[in-house]
């Protein structure tokens, strides 16, 4: 029998009602069974990056509690908007943190990327940059299927913010089903 | 006739008091021109990470409004900064992101230009090139060339008083600065 995965879901927009955590939260009911999601501890409160905060007092400890959640994980899913064109300051600020480990947590890790954006483009900018960011920590990023969840408004329900859209909750499907064999080829697990 | 006093503001990427970015910063005014007068940007060091929430119930920190309230005087502005995995450094990309959801979103039709320091041989390129596009998307204008990479840093500062030695460079920095202010005046509309 296959053996389950363990995939650290992060979302890279904090607010209550953001679309990305909200489709964040609809992938548990779209992967595959073995396939088993568990969100990724906050990245909110982290400091912003300071080489002096990491060689004085070192690396704050809920910088160390990512870091294991993602060194335990088998794959990493990250979903985001994009700001400004590009990775938003809080995702970016913890892929700062943890590059400056020893142990780089995100090194030869699998990682699928999704992101929802109100417009046309579906956050397309920011992914081709957090994939040139993940590339510098070396991680290994699956290719195909593409996720982008554009003009997310209406691909919600408006009022539970679940994911309606049944060509969105497709393309999310083939993405994670692609991921599973891809985390296996990664990790050497059956 | 130019334009006979600009107010340049600079901001450094990088946090940490040794950053050989921040010498640069420091290096700048006295390679600018006559008549551009160089100071730093309030600090963007304790900005909350932006979150929607925070701006839609307390509003946007003193702090965020006192960086926007002096990119908004300023001439133009100057963005000195590290490259953090092969892109812009958190820090920086949260002050942008937080001063970008203002109603006067102060870098519009402001004057940009770009400087780097890196240890490595390709000088901060990867960071410059992301930061024009965000530039791009929040209306600024970049000024283009001349381009400053300061690749191998460590050996262009001097190790104990962080003075930036390297006369190729001093030179670099002296063209672009000279080229920043005709840029402004003319994207000020006053050629």
């Amino acid at each position: 029998m296959a053996d389950n995965l363990q995939i650290a879901v992060i979302c890279g927009s904090f607010r209550r009602s953001s679309y990305n955590a909200a489709l964040a939260r609809a992938l548990p009911g779209l992967a595959p069974p073995a396939l088993k999601l568990t969100p990724a501890p906050a990245i909110e409160k982290f400091p912003l990056y300071n080489a002096d905060i990491q060689n004085s007092t070192g690396f704050p400890a809920d910088v160390m509690t990512f870091a294991n959640a993602v060194r335990a994980a088998d794959g990493v899913i990250i979903v985001s908007p994009e700001y400004n064109w590009t990775i938003p300051a809080g995702l970016k600020n913890a892929i700062d943190w943890t590059s400056r480990m020893k142990d780089d947590p995100f090194k030869a890790k699998p990682v699928a990327i999704q992101s929802c954006a109100g417009g046309l483009l579906g956050g397309a900018r920011m992914q081709y940059h957090l994939r040139q960011c993940l590339t510098s920590v070396e991680s290994v990023i699956l290719i195909r299927p593409e996720v982008f969840v554009n003009f997310s408004a209406k691909k919600f329900d408006e009022k539970t913010l679940e994911l309606t859209d049944q060509g969105a909750k497709d393309m999310v499907k083939l993405q994670l089903e692609a991921f599973e064999k891809f985390v296996r080829q990664h990790t050497g697990k059956n | 006739m130019a334009d006979a006093s600009l107010s340049v503001l600079t901001i450094c990427g990088s946090l940490r008091k040794g950053s050989y970015n921040a010498m640069l910063q420091r290096a700048l005014p006295a390679l600018a021109p006559s008549g551009m007068t160089l100071k730093p940007a309030p600090s963007f060091a304790d900005f909350p990470i932006y979150n929607a929430d925070i701006q839609n119930t307390t509003g946007f920190p003193a702090a965020v409004n006192a960086l926007a309230d002096a990119i908004r005087a300023a001439d133009g502005v100057i963005i000195i900064t590290p490259e953090y995995n092969f892109s812009i450094p958190g820090g920086l990309k949260n002050a942008i992101d937080w001063v970008s959801r203002l109603q006067h979103q102060p870098f519009a039709g402001k004057p940009i230009a770009l400087q780097s320091a890196s240890p490595g041989p390709v000088g901060g390129a990867r960071v410059q090139y992301d930061v024009r596009r965000a530039m791009v998307f929040l209306d600024a204008f970049t000024l283009n060339k001349p381009e400053i990479f300061v690749g191998n840093c460590v050996s262009k500062f001097d190790e104990k008083t962080g003075e930036l030695k390297d006369e190729t460079t001093r030179n670099l920095i002296k063209q672009q600065l000279a080229a920043f202010a005709p840029f402004i005046s003319r994207v000020a509309g006053k050629g």
